[in-house]
Order: structure tokens, then sequence, then C-alpha cells
């Protein structure tokens, strides 16, 4: 019994090596930038990194085909490099020497790369599936143009600004107005006292103003 | 008792105030600092104050004499100085009203960016994502995103000047918004403009500060600096860098436009305007210096962040090519890792050869770039990368703002002075005038909001205001110095001030200024002649960059007519006044004895 599954676990990972190489058509490589992405509190990578890699896209592919229990050793990696980056293959669950092709491994990272990355600390840049694109974050576009409503503010206060000038000015205006009917008021009062003789000349010197000096 | 006494400032503070907003300008902050770099960094500043010296201060202090013992705006100045030169004041009121036109569509755009940078992300910072959501905008792609923003989001802008697409809604708005506000700041002529200085003189100064502190601790702000005031005397020999610096001066004083003529019509008759003339050309210089200082300190952070990204590309490259360990190369080791990569794998590098970026810090500093250029794509790409971006770009577009309202004020004064003292408005009221005013430059500012504004723009800013100036001041000097006299000028001038001018007008003012600008004059005119056809800077959005492209022909008619429209009031004007007299002489009137003195 144990020989049996020894014998059977080498020969998946004998087949699993052959079928892993680089550059393979149904691989993809992948690229670690941890020291970028993390500085200081960056973790080395070692084999349990590894597993940890394996178990999460095993976890994405039971994501993407339903029905098909992937596992651990279905991930099969090679070429692992001091970059931190290797080439992966999955292996069907069903027949461990055949590949899943390249379209559903890539739909299946897309699916679960945000799960990815976190599971690593790393985002879309510094987790590179080569080949894979970045998904790119969707335009957030808010109905009113934020600056619409900055302007309108701006104008409107402005607006209200000229209405309170143009009707001080006219309030002044009709103010100086006022006035000075009242002063012609007055001195069309004081005249007609002198003029009475009326073949007589009207001469200032001798009225009774107030501009005039008292002695 | 007159009834329509001319108004006054209310303090002499107001008016340094106003001459200070008026002259400290975009120029200050985007033209200086280009030309400081192109010729020889601290050196440049040789020629400069030499300039000032010869021929900033005198032709300043001239403009305001005139301006205070007339009383009057720039065509009634020139028309009771000599009546057959009244023409010279009806050039400048023609050039300030096509600065006019076209100025106030840099406050739009100043405006435009100052509201857009309320927003949790800068728009100018990212490209924006296709319709498919498959990558970013291809034009955005080719060029940069603060380029992509300028060229298309806020100018929308065509592929020549030809081409010709309908008024931008967003820029017309922002128009209207300037032109209300400079509606509201000149609504009541200077009681209104000038509480208004105190603030767009005085503010510009605390961002600079702000941002002068801020900038020296951004990193590698220093290089910047270093780099701008490292001296290159050998451009002194070159007589460039000489014309550049006169021509600098005199139009960053903003001579000719008859703003100062008009600023000083409402001063009192003894106001001592010989040390404000001083003053303001001093502080005009030093701002352009203390600007320049603040200019090279975020180049010098732009340049460093951008080096240190060519950099960093270049190492990834090196380390994912050769698949070495993150650690191995820092960014101080990539050019020697380049040199160790490329004798030990010589094919692998060859390969990527054509990937690999040169990194130079130098040529990034050495990309000069002025006028909206500088303003807008540069200083925005620097301030997207600072912490705390929103902050930054509010106050330096708000800085911008008020340094473009300033100049306006000064340059709708100009207008409004002299058609004043025409008895034909007196009738009307300050404010509607002033508003026809304002609403007529606005209409037909609109052909600038179109989306190949920008182009009309740069023709205006090249020719509209260039030649006829230089033009206009040169008459001014000769007018004032020969024809109306020297002598009788010093003696207006200590009528005024008290005292006779001292050796240094005289001499400025009677043989130096004027031979100054006669070789700037005849230097543009070889320079215009030379140049062949005048060209401008087109957008190709295929190629996400500026070509230089021709003017078509009706460009070329129009910026003849903008020369000569101006130019051409000269002449005119001294024609019609030659025939009225002519005609008059041969009717004479009968004289009666007038004892209403002036």
């Amino acid at each position: 019994m144990l020989e049996k599954t020894f014998f059977l676990l080498c020969l998946s990972s004998a087949l699993g090596n052959e079928l892993c190489t680089p550059g393979a058509s149904d691989g993809y490589k992948v690229r670690l930038s941890i020291n970028t992405a993390l500085g200081e509190e960056a973790y080395p990578w070692n084999p349990n990194e590894m597993f940890l890699f394996r178990a999460s896209l095993a976890f994405a592919m039971r994501n993407h085909i339903a029905g098909q229990i992937f596992e651990v050793s279905n991930i099969v990696v090679c070429d692992e490099t001091p970059r931190v980056s290797f080439w992966f293959v999955v292996t069907s669950p069903l027949n461990p020497s055949e590949l899943v092709n390249k379209g559903n491994v890539e739909e299946a990272v897309r699916k679960s790369r945000n799960r990815i990355n976190s599971a690593f600390l790393l985002s879309d840049n510094t987790l590179e599936f080569v080949g894979i694109p970045p998904t790119l974050a969707a335009p957030v576009s808010p109905d009113t143009p934020p600056w619409l409503i900055v302007f309108g503010v701006v104008m409107g206060a402005v607006g209200a600004g000229i209405v309170a000038v143009l009707v001080l000015s006219v309030v002044q205006k009709k103010r100086k107005k006022s006035r000075k009917t009242e002063d012609e008021d007055t001195e069309v009062e004081i005249r007609p006292k002198a003029m009475e003789n009326g073949d007589g000349v009207y001469n200032p010197s001798f009225t009774d103003e107030e501009p005039i000096t008292q002695m | 008792m007159e009834k329509d006494a001319r108004p006054n400032w209310d303090n002499p503070l107001q008016f340094l105030l106003a001459c200070v907003s008026y002259a400290v300008g975009l120029g200050n902050v985007w033209r200086f600092p280009y030309l400081c770099q192109m010729h020889g960094g601290g050196g440049f500043l040789i020629p400069y104050l030499i300039m000032l010296i010869l021929e900033g201060v005198p032709l300043f202090c001239l403009e305001l004499a005139i301006g205070q013992k007339m009383r009057l705006g720039s065509i009634g100045a020139w028309t009771a100085i000599n009546p057959y030169l009244g023409g010279v004041g009806l050039a400048s009121v023609v050039t300030s009203t096509y600065l006019c036109l076209y100025y106030n569509i840099i406050n739009a755009w100043s405006f435009w960016y100052l509201f857009n940078s309320f927003q949790s992300v800068l728009p100018w910072g990212d490209c924006p994502i296709n319709a498919n959501g498959t990558g970013y905008v291809e034009e955005c792609e080719k060029a940069t995103p603060t380029q992509y923003f300028f060229y298309r989001e806020t100018l929308n802008i065509s592929s020549s000047i030809e081409v010709n697409g309908g008024i931008q809604t967003s820029q017309a708005l922002l128009l209207l918004l300037a032109w209300v506000i400079s509606y509201l700041f000149i609504i009541r002529g200077i009681k209104s403009t000038g509480k208004v200085v105190y603030f767009t003189a005085t503010f510009p100064y605390v961002v600079l500060f702000i941002y002068l502190i801020w900038g020296f601790t951004l990193h590698g702000a220093v290089n910047g600096v270093k780099y701008m005031f490292t001296p290159k005397m050998e451009q002194l020999a070159n007589p460039t860098t000489w014309i550049n610096a006169a021509t600098q001066i005199f139009f960053s004083l903003g001579l000719g436009f008859g703003s100062l003529i008009a600023f000083a019509s409402y001063n009192e008759y003894n106001n001592n305007f010989e040390r404000q003339a001083i003053m303001v050309s001093l502080i005009n210089s030093g701002t352009s210096v203390f600007a320049s200082i603040v200019t090279f300190a975020i180049y010098g952070f732009k340049a460093t962040f951008n080096y240190e990204n060519c950099l960093e590309r270049t190492r990834l490259l090196l380390l994912n090519t050769f698949d070495l360990a993150e650690d191995t190369i820092s960014l101080d080791t990539v050019f020697e890792w380049i040199d160790k990569l490329n004798a030990t794998y010589p094919q692998e590098f060859a390969e990527i050869s054509s990937k690999l970026e040169t990194c130079d810090l130098e040529s990034e500093l050495d990309g000069a770039v002025e006028g909206p250029g500088l303003a807008f794509i540069v200083y925005s790409e620097a301030i997207k990368n600072m912490p705390l971006p929103q902050l930054w770009s509010v106050l330096y577009f708000s800085m911008l703002l008020l340094l473009g309202m300033g100049s306006m004020l000064g340059n709708i004064t100009a207008i409004i002075t002299p058609l004043r003292d025409f008895k034909a408005t007196s009738c009307i009221s300050n404010e509607l005038f002033n508003g026809l005013v304002c609403m007529f430059c606005f209409l037909l500012g609109l052909g600038f909001t179109t989306t190949s504004g920008s182009y009309w723009f740069t023709m205006f800013n090249d020719y509209g205001a260039t030649f006829s100036l230089l033009f206009v001041v040169l008459i001014e000097v000769i007018t004032i110095s020969y024809i109306y006299g020297s002598k009788r000028f010093e003696k207006d001038v200590e009528d005024m001030l008290g005292h006779r001018p001292n050796l240094y007008w005289r001499i400025m003012w009677k043989f130096v200024s004027p031979l100054l600008l006669i070789t700037i004059f005849i230097f543009y005119i070889v320079s215009y002649i030379r140049g062949g056809t005048p060209t401008y800077q087109a957008w190709n959005k295929e190629l996400g960059k500026s070509e230089v492209t021709e003017y078509p022909v009706f460009g070329q008619v129009f910026i003849g007519l903008l020369l000569l429209s101006s130019v051409s009031c000269v002449p005119l004007t001294a024609l019609y006044v030659y025939c009225r007299k002519r005609k008059h002489g041969h009717h004479p009137r009968e004289r009666t004895v007038s004892t209403v003195c002036d």
C-alpha cells in the first residue's frame, strides 16, 4: 500500500516535471517583487511561501472551474530563480498528465487576483503574472463634474457682490439727489425776501445770510 | 464746485500696490526662469540688472511722470503734449484692447485647474481608461497625462489653426467668470481697484514664500537651484542674451500700454513718483528672481523624480531579464551593473538594449519650458507627485490667478481711463461704461475658447503686443526728450516733485534709453525678416507632441493686421490732425476774449 502511493507520487511529480518547462505553452511565468513592495517588512522567500502560492492557485482554479477539485499537487512549479520568479503549469485533477489550457488558467487568476495578491501582501504590479495584464481600476465619474460645483459657488458669490455694489451705488446716488434738492429748497426761500421791490438788484453783501462772517 | 472731480487713490500705498500688482504678472513666473536657464543661469542676472538700470527704471518713471502731470489717460495726455502725437495714446489703447481680449483666457485656464483641484485624485495625475476598458487612451499613452489633460481635456485642441470646432462650454463659462470678477474689481474705477490691489499684490508673495520653504524640503530641489545658479559666463558674450534681458525688462514692467499713465493720472499732483518708480521696478525684478528660485526648486524636484523613476525602471528591467535577486542592484549601482552585465552576457544584453533608457539628470533639467506650457504642464506634473497634492495645487493656481487678475486690472484701466476722458462718455455712469467694456471684451474673447482658440492665443501673444509696444515707447521717449523738450519736461518734474531730476535721469531719458530701444527695435525687425514665415506649435494627437507648423496665409495676413492696426494709429492720427488744422486754418474764427481760465 505504502509502496503504491509512493510510486504514484513519484510518477506524478516526474510527469509534472516533464510538463512544466520555461516557455511552456500552457504555463505562466510568475514574478514577485517582495522587497520593492514591502521594503523593510519583506519576508524571505522559502518553500513554505511556495506552498502558499500553489495552494492559493489551486483555490483560484477551484473557484473558476466548478466541480473539479484541484489539489496543491495539481500546481506544478519549475525554474525558480533568485529573482523570485518561476514558471507554473496546472494539471487537470482528472488526468495528471493533461494540462489545463492557458485561457482557463488566465480566467481563474483574473477572477481571484485580489485574493492571491492579499495572501502575499502584494499588488498587481508586484505579483506579476507575465502575460496577464493587471486589471485597471474602473473610472469613477460623478454625475456633476466637481469643477462645475465650485464654479457655481464662486459665480454665485461674485454675482451677489456685483448686485450689492450696484444697488449700493444707486442708493448713494438717490441720497445725494435728495440732499441736493433740500439745499436748493432752502436757497430758494432766502432769495424772494430780497427781491420784493422788483427793480432792485440783488446784492449779496447786504443779505442776512449765514456764510458771511459775523463781526 | 467741480461736479465730477477726478477720483484719487485713497493713499499713495494703493497706487504703489496697483503698480506692483500690474507689473508683477505671469511673465515673472513663466518667462524669466526660462530666460535664466537659456542664458547661463546666475550669469543672466548681470545683463538683467544692467538693463533694469539703463532702461527699465527711467522709462517707468517717464510714464508715471506723464500720467501724473497731465492727469489724463494716454490719449488725452499725448494730445496735450503734442496734438500731432495723440496717435501714440490711441496705439496704446488698441494694444491694450488686444491684450485684454486674450489675457483673460489664461485666467480662465487657471480657474479650470483651480476648480479641478478639489478632487480626491487630481485629474491630470493618471491617464483616463479608453472606451473598452482594455488600456489607457492612446493619445495619453503617447504623451504624458499632464499634457493630455491640458491639450485634450482643457483646450480640446484641434490639429491646426485652420481646423475649427465649436466653442468649448467649460472654457466659455470660465472666461465669463474671469470677466465677471474683473468687472467686480473695476466696477467703480480706481475706487474699487484701489481696495482690491491690497490683496492681489500681496497674496502671490505669501504663496511664493510658502512654496520656497516647501520647495526646499522636496527631494532633489537643491539640484535644480544649483543648476540654475551655476553661471555660464560664456553666454554673456552672446548678443542675444543682452537683447533678451532688455526685452524682458521692457515687457515685464508693462511699458507702453498706457496703464501706468492711467494709474498715475489719479495721483495727487505732488506725489513722489520718482521713488515709487524705483521701488516698483526693483520689486518687479526681485520677484522675478524669487519666482525663478522657486521654479528651479520645483524643476529640480521633478527632474530628480523622473530621473529616479528612470533608474528604477532600468533596475527592474535588469533584474527581470537576468533573474537576479531583488537586493543585488540598488539605485546607486545601476550603472555599474549595466557595464558588468554587458560584459558578462553580451547576447542577452543586446536583446534588451532597445528597451534600455538613458537616465540623465542633466538632460531632465535641461528641458527648459516657458509660457503656459511651464505654468500648466510642467508645474502640474511636479505637483501631482507631492504629498497632499490638492493643497499645493490650490495654492499654486490661486497664485497664478491673482497674478493674472492683477495685471488685468491695469490692462482694463488702460482702456477705460482714456475713453472716460472724452466728453461723449462722461454722461454714462461709471458702472455702466465699465460693464459695457467688459462685455465687449468678453464677447470677442469667446473666439479664444474654440478648439483652435489656443493657436489664436499664441498668435496674439507673440505678435499683438510686442512690436507695437516697442514702437510706442520709442516714440514716447523721443517725443518727451526732443519734441516736447527735455528742459520743459524737467521743469514739469520739478514742479511736481520740488527738485529737478538728477543727472542719471537726464542722461537715461535723453540718450541711453532711446538708443537701447532703437537697438532692440532694429533687432526685432531683423529677426522678423530673417525668420521667414512665422510658425507656431500645433498639437499632433497621433504622435502626442507639438510640431512646428507655419501659419496659413490668412494667419499671416492677420498678424500683419495686428501689427499695422496699432502702429498705424500714430501716423494716421497725425495726418488727421494736420488735415483738420489746415481746414480750420482756411476759416479763421473770431477770437473772443475769454476770462474763464482752464
